[in-house]
């Protein structure tokens, strides 16, 4: 039985009671990766903000792999399997990669070992970078350390905010076919925010599109690209042709 | 020079002791932010406890039983074998669990619950702490002061060390080496350890930390305890060190350990440790050997010791030009709002003509005489505090800076007025006296009112740099620097043996309205009104200052610095103001304060008093004008504690037990202080008293009339009815109702609260369904 | 220089990574001039580097006629050039009106006296605050703390606020973020009816339909380079800024792999 591992259900979520996200269903099956588009201020932040609890739902149902998670706390939501690459990266600048990674290990001595092993061999570029503060690290490199501790925790869902933000295009190209390779190695499922929508759709499998809280389109990623114009029409506010 | 260094090694035995608790503050800081001010007195209560444990065997919880005959038989004392001493290992491990629930008492009761507080509510929370230990450790341990023994190597001197001709004992330098190892160990933990590492990452990114699943409040709780721990092995290591024991000893020595911590800038643990050996081989070095120089000037000699840790903090700040670790939390409450002051004329119109009929016009301890004696000296305490209070108000309050500084500009003031109003030297009556020019108080008051606002602007040029937690810690290390420089050294202000200056009662007219203050009784209801026309002048300066252009800028500079430049605010300037304001408030307040004692010598100005001003001015609140004069009358020996120990004889040396309660919980759960809880019912009284007509009185007073009625009578019967002592009921009835009406505003009040918020969430429950 | 405001080669670095790299913009007199770009392109940095809030590492800035090196960003602020910020960093202990009047009001050493003496007392700008509160038809709330206003009217209050310097140059930084479609049209006519009183404005926003059809002229900003520049209409047909908002599709991304890596400016490796 293929049961989602993340089902969100007329969540409405925002900040201080006020709803910036409205009436929004989205789900995520096992090995899928799923793209969250929009124009910016549309919500998709705010979402992965609160599936992951660091805001608490105003209205409506979030179930990770198969319980709600309404009222727990960012932190045992995360120990339930869900990994969150936040759009500021949140990385501990003072720490080495190692020690970044290290934070991002569970488990027992054995798999620990066995999980920054294969985080490091998505993402091989970090390991002559080892004992690096993270600090130092360029900007590439730190969304790739990101990532990769990201996925130490062995997650079952992984959210990715905006990957892309304040990188190479050439680097963005590299970085995203990995985001499909976790899903089709690892079974995991990745809800991913992308703002280059079709390098995003060239690696999903589905997407939905965002607009002012509200969920506009949703579809395979074939679906999204063959309706080009549509897509243009919610970023750059012109006219549906 | 031999010698110079042989000092200099003397002085690691200090800094041992200051290395361990800079250790300790800088894993405070790390798991929760805090500048843990009480620090110091963690230790303070683990040394008693484990010099008592040695000496008589007896354990004490950090606790009181709060009501005197023990009905409630809270276990505090056990005495675990008879009065003898016990075995030594097993009061060591004793005195460490002291440690240890302190540190899961302090964090699970103070700074969980502040954890996202804005950093003033931080400060007086670790205040407040420091204040309930003073107050249980000088409850518990206070009536003698013990000295004692050493714990690595007792009585062991090192003759002629290294050659240099000097005897160093053994203990210090065991110390040193200690403060090295624990060093080590803990900066081992936060390199290798799981929870070491989390530690680290979650002060520089909380967020990131959360969402890979670690608790903040579990990492701050394992700091807590580690940092308790050391607080305690300094309880059991020091005795030698700081010799007899007083409850009031470690918490000044706090400033030595911040300026280590600060050197490893509230970060590195090898540094830290590093900056409290320096200091303290620095401060024996100067204080010692170099202040024995012949070159050395004689005015230096007294403040050399306690301003090394002052010059070491602000070079650091200054010359590093980058400032500490800023916490990465989620999320920060900010100050409360700071309500515009309204209807200030009708304010002044009631409250101060009612203030003089009470101070003199009513039945006092004498019928008709006025208040003097001890409830003259309790109000004009009160009126004195909530001038003070005001300083505290403008700066913290309105600007959002927090200054330790302001008690010493009012003892500037104080001392300045004082000697510049002298006039005969020492003559038989009085051999310590010091004569001056003997100029009119007001120009005298002028002028030392002056002198501390230049002061006061010297020392605000940090705050143009620095801000939060930062400027907490540069300003108390000035007030202490201030304080041996200054007050305590006699080369500068002449006094001999502690004495004091004498102030003739100033006069105005030819009306003396000083007041002697002698046995803490004042003996002229005048100088009540003295202390309410000027409180109620710089309430109206105050208050004009937030309604007008300042008040603004104030608050813009307050909310957002950034945003203030942005319009246009130029923040160097306004800071500049509010610190030059603020220093000739708190400079008017120290000069009231002397005029009320008659004299003024150091130890009305130490820096310990200037932390209670504040903090009772935050439990009245500390963005109003309004709750600086309701922190003065609950200030220590205030209306309100005069009132309590009235009805609970012995209830004063409760005051900074229930005191530091007071401000966690206010800063928990109330930030804008008891002061708004007061605002409508003074509002309702003022106006009601002004523009009352015959019919409403009545209407009021049958709404009342059970409330008046039933206070009425528990007054008469006795506040508190196990009180078995004679005493005046007079003023008992009209007390019983105060209570009752406050009791009965405060339930309004939280109905209310409750009503108004119920409304809002149900609104947006609807629009969000809509 | 006509230019009001005008930037040569500027350029704002954080460590080894340009924000903002050598930058060249004019905003004319009397025109709306609007700045885009995707998410992370360093538009707010650009704003803060010419309002004083950044350090700029080359180039420069002028400001009619007057280069703004070294300038202080209250002083900037003075001399008319008046910013809001994305985040509104309102002042949430005065009220509306007050947070006007700190911005409009001209101080002197001795105004504190002035205050301890009249703190109510008529400045002579009032005129103006009266004049941006009602043009942004904010006078009910006036009296209003703006703790208790909506999240669209906070917005509209710091524009109004940095109205109320009558400044020459307006700097908006996403003034539209977070307001729906109706609000964000009302916006583009108030900013309009701006223009006519001599105030000229620089407009930063992600909206690009309230940009596309309120500016004058527009620059693109990608990855800290203006990447187009032109009216409304060459910046809505210019394939490089579609390429920046919406990427490549699947087909061009082999295709045009190597001209995205020459377009690659951070130095990542």
């Amino acid at each position: 039985m293929s049961e989602s591992l993340l089902k969100i259900t007329n969540l409405n979520a925002g900040y201080g009671g006020i709803a910036v996200v409205r009436d929004l269903s989205i789900h995520v099956n096992p090995g899928e990766v799923v793209a969250l588009l929009g124009p910016n201020g549309a919500g998709k932040t705010t979402t992965l903000l609160t599936i992951s609890g660091l805001l608490k739902p105003i209205a409506g149902d979030i179930q990770l792999l198969g319980s709600s998670t309404t009222g727990d706390r960012p932190e045992k939501i995360s120990r339930r399997g869900l990994a969150h690459v936040a759009e500021d990266r949140s990385l501990f600048f003072d720490l080495t990669v190692q020690e970044n990674l290290r934070l991002g290990l569970t488990g027992n001595r054995e798999t620990r070992s066995k999980s920054q092993e294969n985080a490091l061999d998505m993402f091989p570029a970090l390991r002559p970078l080892l004992s690096r503060r993270a600090g130092l690290l360029s900007g590439g490199e730190q969304q790739m350390l990101a990532m990769a501790r990201g996925l130490a925790s062995e997650p079952k869902m992984l959210l990715v905010d905006e990957m892309s933000l304040g990188l190479a295009p050439i680097i963005v190209e590299r970085m995203l076919p990995i985001v499909r390779r976790i899903a089709d190695d690892t079974g995991a499922g990745v809800l991913m925010v992308e703002q280059h929508v079709g390098l995003a759709l060239a690696v999903a499998d589905r997407g939905y599109v965002l607009a002012h809280g509200e969920l506009t389109m949703e579809g395979s990623a074939q679906q999204l690209r063959d309706n080009q114009s549509l897509l243009e029409a919610s970023y750059l506010g012109g006219e549906a042709h | 020079m031999k010698e110079g260094i042989a000092y200099a090694i003397m002085g690691l035995g200090y800094g041992g002791f200051y290395a361990l608790m800079a250790i300790g503050i800088v894993i405070a800081y790390k798991g929760s932010g805090v500048i843990n001010f009480a620090h110091g007195a963690i230790a303070m209560y683990v040394a008693f406890q484990f010099s008592y444990l040695r000496s008589e065997g007896t354990f004490r919880f950090p606790w009181l039983d709060p009501i005197p005959t023990s009905f409630l038989n809270l276990p505090v004392t056990l005495s675990l074998s008879n009065g003898e001493p016990i075995n030594f290992w097993i009061a060591v491990l004793l005195s460490l669990f002291t440690a240890l629930i302190l540190g899961a008492a302090i964090h699970y009761l103070v700074f969980k619950p502040l954890r996202n507080a804005a950093p003033l509510g931080k400060v007086i929370g670790a205040i407040g702490v420091m204040t309930y230990l003073l107050g249980v450790g000088s409850k518990h341990f206070g009536s003698n002061q013990p000295q004692p023994d050493g714990v690595l190597f007792p009585d062991k001197l090192l003759k002629n060390f290294l050659g240099l001709g000097l005897g160093v004992s053994a203990e210090a330098l065991a110390l040193a080496g200690v403060s090295i190892i624990a060093g080590a160990v803990v900066w081992f933990i936060y390199k290798y350890s799981r929870i070491g590492l989390a530690t680290r990452a979650a002060a520089g990114n909380e967020k990131g930390a959360v969402l890979l699943g670690y608790s903040p409040d579990r990492l701050a709780l394992f700091n807590w305890l580690l940092a308790a721990f050391l607080a305690g092995l300094v309880g059991i290591l020091t005795g030698t060190v700081t010799g007899a024991l007083g409850t009031g000893k470690f918490t000044g020595l706090i400033v030595p350990a911040l300026g280590g911590a600060l050197i490893g800038s509230m970060s590195s643990i090898p540094l830290a440790v590093l900056g409290g050996l320096l200091i303290g081989s620095l401060q024996t070095f100067v204080g010692t050997y170099v202040s024995g120089l012949s070159w050395f000037p004689a005015w230096l000699y007294s403040g050399a010791r306690d301003s090394i840790p002052l010059v070491v903090i602000v070079a650091l700040l200054f010359l590093r030009g980058k400032s500490l670790p800023i916490r990465g939390n989620i999320e920060e409450k900010r100050l409360p709002l700071a309500p515009y002051p309204k209807r200030i004329g009708k304010y002044v119109a009631i409250f101060v003509p009612l203030g003089f009929l009470l101070s003199a016009g009513f039945p006092g301890d004498f019928l008709f005489a006025g208040l003097n004696g001890r409830w003259g000296m309790a109000l004009t305490t009160s009126l004195i505090a909530g001038m003070f209070g005001l300083s505290f108000v403008l700066l913290s309050g309105y600007v959002g800076q927090i200054s330790l500084v302001q008690i010493s500009l009012a003892g500037i003031a104080a001392f300045l007025t004082a000697r510049l109003m002298s006039h005969y030297g020492p003559s038989d009556s009085n051999p310590f006296a010091v004569g001056g020019l003997h100029l009119p108080w007001p120009v005298a008051m002028v002028a030392g009112v002056a002198v501390a606002t230049v002061v006061g602007l010297i020392l605000a040029v940090p705050a143009l740099r620095i801000r939060g937690v930062q400027l907490t810690v540069v300003t108390i290390a000035a007030s202490i620097s201030l304080y041996s420089f200054y007050f305590d050294n006699p080369k500068l202000t002449s006094l001999q043996g502690g004495s004091s200056y004498i102030i003739q009662p100033p006069t105005f007219f030819g009306i003396k309205f000083g007041s002697t203050g002698s046995q803490g009784l004042t003996d002229n209801p005048k100088f009540a009104l003295f202390c309410l026309i000027v409180l109620a002048g710089l309430s109206v300066i105050l208050a004009n200052l937030r309604r007008g252009s300042s008040g603004r800028r104030f608050l813009a500079v307050r909310a957002n610095e950034r945003a203030a430049a942005s319009a246009g605010v130029n923040v160097a300037k306004t800071k500049f103001l509010a610190f030059g304001i603020a220093s000739a408030m708190a400079g008017v307040a120290g000069v009231a304060g002397a005029f009320q004692a008659g004299s003024t010598s150091a130890p009305m100005w130490d820096y310990g008093v200037g932390l209670s001003a504040l903090a009772f001015c935050y439990l009245g609140g500390i963005t109003s004008i309004n709750g600086a004069i309701l922190g003065g009358m609950i200030a220590g020996g205030g209306m309100v504690a005069t009132f309590g120990n009235f009805h609970s004889p012995g209830l004063y040396s409760y005051i900074p037990i229930f005191g530091g309660m007071g401000m966690i919980l206010t800063a928990i759960i109330h930030p804008a202080g008891q002061a708004s809880i007061f605002q409508p019912l003074m509002r309702h009284f003022g106006s009601w008293l002004l523009t009352a007509r015959g019919k409403e009185w009545g209407v009021v007073l049958r709404r009342l009339a059970p409330y008046l009625i039933g206070g009425g009578i528990w007054g008469a019967i006795g506040i508190n009815p196990w009180r078995t002592d004679t005493y005046n009921r007079t003023w008992m009835i009209i007390l019983g109702i105060l209570i009752v009406l406050f009791v009965r505003n405060i339930v309004v009040q939280v109905k209310a609260a409750k009503a108004a918020n119920a409304l809002p969430d149900t609104n947006s429950l609807q629009e969000v369904t809509a | 220089m006509s230019a009001l405001l005008e930037t040569n080669e500027l350029t704002v670095s954080y460590g080894g990574l340009h924000a903002n790299s050598n930058v060249n913009i004019k905003a004319e007199k009397g025109k709306l001039t609007g700045l885009i770009g995707p998410n992370g392109a360093g538009k707010t940095t650009f704003i803060d580097a010419i309002t004083g809030f950044t350090n700029v590492s080359s180039g420069r800035a002028e400001f009619n006629g007057k280069d703004l090196a070294g300038v202080a960003p209250d002083e900037r602020a003075k001399s008319g050039l008046v910013r809001t910020f994305q985040s509104l960093e309102l002042f949430e202990d005065l009220t509306v009106w007050d947070n006007l009047i700190v911005m409009a009001e001209e101080t002197k050493w001795w105004s504190f006296l002035a205050d301890i003496v009249r703190p109510n007392r008529v400045l002579g700008i009032e005129e103006q605050a009266e004049w941006a509160l009602n043009l942004l038809s904010l006078g009910e709330h006036r009296d209003k703390l703006t703790l208790d206003l909506s999240h669209g009217q906070r917005k509209l209050v710091s524009v109004a606020r940095a109205l109320a310097a009558k400044p020459s140059m307006l700097l908006l930084d996403e003034p539209a973020a977070g307001l729906d479609t109706v609000e964000s049209q009302q916006l583009g006519k108030h900013l309009r009816e701006i223009l006519k009183q001599d105030i000229s404005i620089f407009l930063i926003d992600h909206d690009m339909g309230l940009v596309l059809s309120v500016c004058d002229y527009i620059y693109v900003l990608d990855f800290g380079k203006i990447i187009a520049e032109g009216t409304p209409e060459e910046v809505r047909n210019n394939p490089e800024v579609k390429r920046a908002y919406l990427g490549e599709t699947a087909g061009e991304m082999q295709a045009e792999g190597g001209a995205a890596a020459a377009r690659s400016l951070s130095g990542e490796g």
